[in-house]
């Protein structure tokens, strides 16, 4: 009872337990917000290469499935299957409008022939184009001179049959191949010759011819002589991860497959030519969408199955034996989670890193703590003598002050969620005020306070205060610096700490980790009750006599 | 001395510190009785040991381990009682006056009067909360200081806070008061002031041990016991 009393008037009659209730908040916030902010990113990294390529996918070599429509039908009966769209995907040499002095300059990119139409019911592919009308909620985000406004910028359309308005082959370029596309702030692009250099509609890519080169596979694994083929640049995408948007290129399904010799044709026998039957097309990987709800995993166990009795069924078809179809004994079936594991495994490393990282402020929360309550208790050793001498034993005096860091714990972890829900829901809003140079009155403000502050110092100092001489000089160097940093921002322009221009999210991931904040404040709890148990032992341990004389 | 039962009694108390790596005996063999009702006033040199045969009476101190003696209340020893068994004879059986008042700084009068009262309770003895605060006011009106119920002692006179201090050695109804020397730090009239009001306590019954060093103060008690090197004379 008298424990309650007691730890509620130490708290709210001294400084020091606000000093370690700040120290606590402090040292939650910083954890919360750090690893809310790197479990944004990664959620926005694996949605956006969950975007590109669905929740399962059903891949084989460059030789690629055949009977693949015959298979696409069969994945889509799959209990919690919405739907499911054929690539082919292959490298491939793509002849870019751009290179010295004019010239072109040819790059090694990965290709993936896609059906637009049929991409779209399993991943948003018409939200991935860059050029095109905005919607609503795109509307307010842009700049008033961004030329997809014009809506004669809108290439929706070529994008959706990948055919220019001149009927040529279209090809959708990942945003960050080209190097004229510059990354804004705002998560726009802008074209320009170099760095820095006004907008230049010649370096758009959209319109240009581009030529690709592939080379087919035989079902033996060797190479055909390579394919050839013009093509126009229909429009380009966006899916916020730099490993696909600076390294593939979209082009229409059969295009491709008839580059790659994967097009429907006619079997004949190698030594009298007779036909044997129709050698059927072919795309090496399928993308299946699962149904609202559906745990990709599961769907996974439930397709794989469906795949081998397929491939089982095919290969002891006799029209197939006849016709001489080589049938892949195995398919490989995997999550999108297990297929972009190289991408997403190592922002979870590093999210894994700076958890581990930032958990030392745990024992830093801790250490606080200790410093402060060794000091609080070194203070109320007479106290500890007078609650003795009233008959209070030493498990009681020991709970006075493991309840004393138990409530700060709990009331900084309490404010340090605030603080960090508060920062992290307005991470960008914060960013952004930042990132704008400050008006120069704020500079000049900071300034004239700096001025104020070294005069009350003179003040303080002929009065003889050494502690207040201290305390202004300190604000005057604090607001002398601000005054600079305002200064400074003003002539820079601001400060952008998440760079558009360098991540691929042109927003910070303002999402609260609610379950890591929860843990993070059993943490900074736990360590406070630890800092202060040593004290709170130290006070047990006191002996009363000894500190009744104190006085 | 009376001839029945004494109330407490110190029967060759030893108690030595350790200064250092320098043994000092404080009291060598001391003895006390102390009847129901009396009054008795230890008196002797500084550093004679008076307020270690109070500590050592009161339970707030251990006589030494070795043939240290024994301290008996109502004839029970309490000197080899267990820490809690302790920890209740405080609380419940005597209260300490001591010369610098010792109120806890954060409390308001009234907390610092109720404070043995609520160290008795358990951690979920909020239902008697009330009846203890009334006892507390009653005491402290008592002693004139019904106006200063919520104040903090640094707000008082030092009168006023040796008085907060007698209501809270008063608060659990203990049946001996030990008050080391409670006029010490005080003025002659306050100091009187405070004598009156430990006669009055004594006048409605209550066994008190009080030590002083000054001869007029001890000479208003039942009985005076000087302390002389370590022990009574």
């Amino acid at each position: 009872m008298y424990q309650a009393l007691l730890v509620f008037r130490y708290l709210t009659s001294r400084i020091i337990p606000l000093i370690a209730v700040a120290a606590v908040a402090l040292c939650v916030t910083l954890v919360i917000v750090v690893v809310s902010v790197m479990t944004g990113f990664l959620d926005m990294l694996r949605s956006s290469g969950r975007t590109l390529v669905g929740d399962v996918i059903v891949s084989h070599d460059l030789v690629g499935i055949p009977y693949y429509e015959e298979l696409i039908t069969a994945i889509e009966k799959v209990d919690g299957v919405e739907a499911a769209a054929p690539v082919v995907e292959t490298f491939g040499l793509v002849s870019m409008p751009y290179g010295v002095r004019g010239g072109n300059r040819v790059e090694m990119l990965s290709i993936w022939g896609i059906d637009p139409t049929r991409l779209q019911r399993v991943v948003d592919y018409k939200r991935m184009l860059y050029w095109q009308y905005p919607d609503d909620e795109l509307m307010p985000t842009l700049a008033s001179d961004d030329p997809r406004l014009d809506r004669s910028f809108d290439a929706l359309d070529q994008a959706m049959e990948m055919r220019s308005p001149e009927g040529a082959p279209g090809m959708v370029l990942g945003i960050e191949i080209s190097p004229f596309n510059q990354r804004q702030r705002d998560g726009s692009y802008r074209t320009a010759p170099r760095f820095g250099a006004p907008q230049n509609p010649d370096y758009w890519m959209v319109g240009q011819n581009v030529s690709l080169t592939v080379v087919p596979v035989t079902s033996g694994g060797t190479l055909k002589a390579e394919n050839r083929t013009s093509m126009r640049i229909v429009n380009e995408f966006r899916t916020g991860v730099f490993q696909f948007d600076n390294n593939r290129v979209l082009v229409g399904l059969a295009e491709l497959q008839k580059m790659l010799s994967l097009d429907e044709s006619t079997q004949r026998d190698p030594v009298d030519g007779t036909v044997l039957g129709v050698k059927p097309a072919r795309a090496t990987t399928i993308l299946v969408r699962a149904k609202e709800g559906v745990d990709p995993n599961v769907l996974k166990d439930r397709i794989a199955p469906v795949v081998d009795e397929f491939l089982a069924a095919k290969a002891s078809d006799p029209a197939v034996l006849k016709a001489q179809v080589i049938v892949p004994a195995g398919i490989e079936v995997k999550t999108w989670e297990e297929r972009l594991e190289s991408l997403i495994g190592p922002v979870e490393k590093e999210r894994a890193l700076m958890r581990t990282l930032f958990s030392l402020i745990y024992v830093v929360c801790a250490g606080l703590v200790l410093a402060i309550f060794w000091a609080i208790v070194a203070e109320k050793t007479r106290d500890i003598g007078i609650l003795r001498s009233v008959g209070a034993g030493r498990v009681g005096i020991l709970a006075i002050f493991l309840a004393y860091g138990l409530v700060i714990g709990v009331l900084g972890s309490g404010v340090g969620l605030g603080l960090a829900a508060l920062v992290v829901g307005h991470i960008n809003e914060i960013h952004t005020a930042m990132g704008q140079p400050p008006p120069a009155a704020i500079a000049f403000a900071a300034a004239a306070a700096a001025f104020a502050a070294i005069l009350a110092a003179v003040y303080s100092a002929r009065r003889g205060s050494v502690l207040y001489t201290l305390l202004w000089l300190i604000v005057a160097v604090i607001l002398g610096g601000l005054a600079f940093l305002f200064n400074y921002l003003r002539q820079t322009g601001g400060f952008t700490i998440w760079d558009p221009r360098v991540y691929y999210f042109s927003r910070i991931p303002s999402q609260l980790d609610l379950a890591n904040a929860l843990l993070t404040m059993a943490f900074a709890t736990l360590f406070s009750v630890i800092g202060a148990a040593v004290p709170a032992a130290k006070a047990a341990d006191t002996d009363p006599v000894r500190s009744l004389r104190y006085e | 001395m009376s001839e029945t039962t004494p109330l407490l009694s110190g029967r060759g108390l030893r108690k030595t510190y350790r200064l250092g790596r320098v043994n000092v005996p404080v009291l060598k063999g001391a003895s006390l009785d102390v009847a129901a009702g009396e009054w008795v006033a230890v008196v002797g040199s500084s550093g004679s040991g008076k307020s270690t045969l109070l500590h050592l009476l009161g339970g707030l101190d251990q006589p030494d381990r070795l043939d240290g003696g024994t301290v008996l209340f109502e004839g029970q020893i309490v000197s080899s009682l267990g820490p809690g068994a302790t920890n209740r004879y405080r609380n419940r059986k005597v209260g300490f006056v001591f010369q610098f008042y010792h109120l806890l700084p954060e409390l308001s009068v009234v907390d610092n009067a109720t404070l043995p009262a609520m160290v008795g309770r358990s951690p979920f003895g909020w239902l008697g909360a009330r009846a203890i605060r009334r006892r507390a006011n009653e005491l402290l009106g008592a002693f004139g200081l019904g106006h200063r119920l919520h104040h903090r002692p640094n707000e008082l006179s030092g009168g006023e806070r040796q008085r907060v201090a007698i209501a809270r050695a008063l608060v659990n109804d203990p049946q001996v008061l030990l008050a080391d020397e409670p006029t010490g730090n005080l003025d002659a009239k306050t100091g009187q002031e405070i004598l009156d009001v430990v006669r009055d306590l004594h006048r409605k019954g209550l066994t008190i041990v009080m030590v002083t060093h000054d001869p007029t103060i001890a000479a208003q008690a039942d009985r005076r016991v000087a302390l002389v090197d370590g022990a009574i004379a």
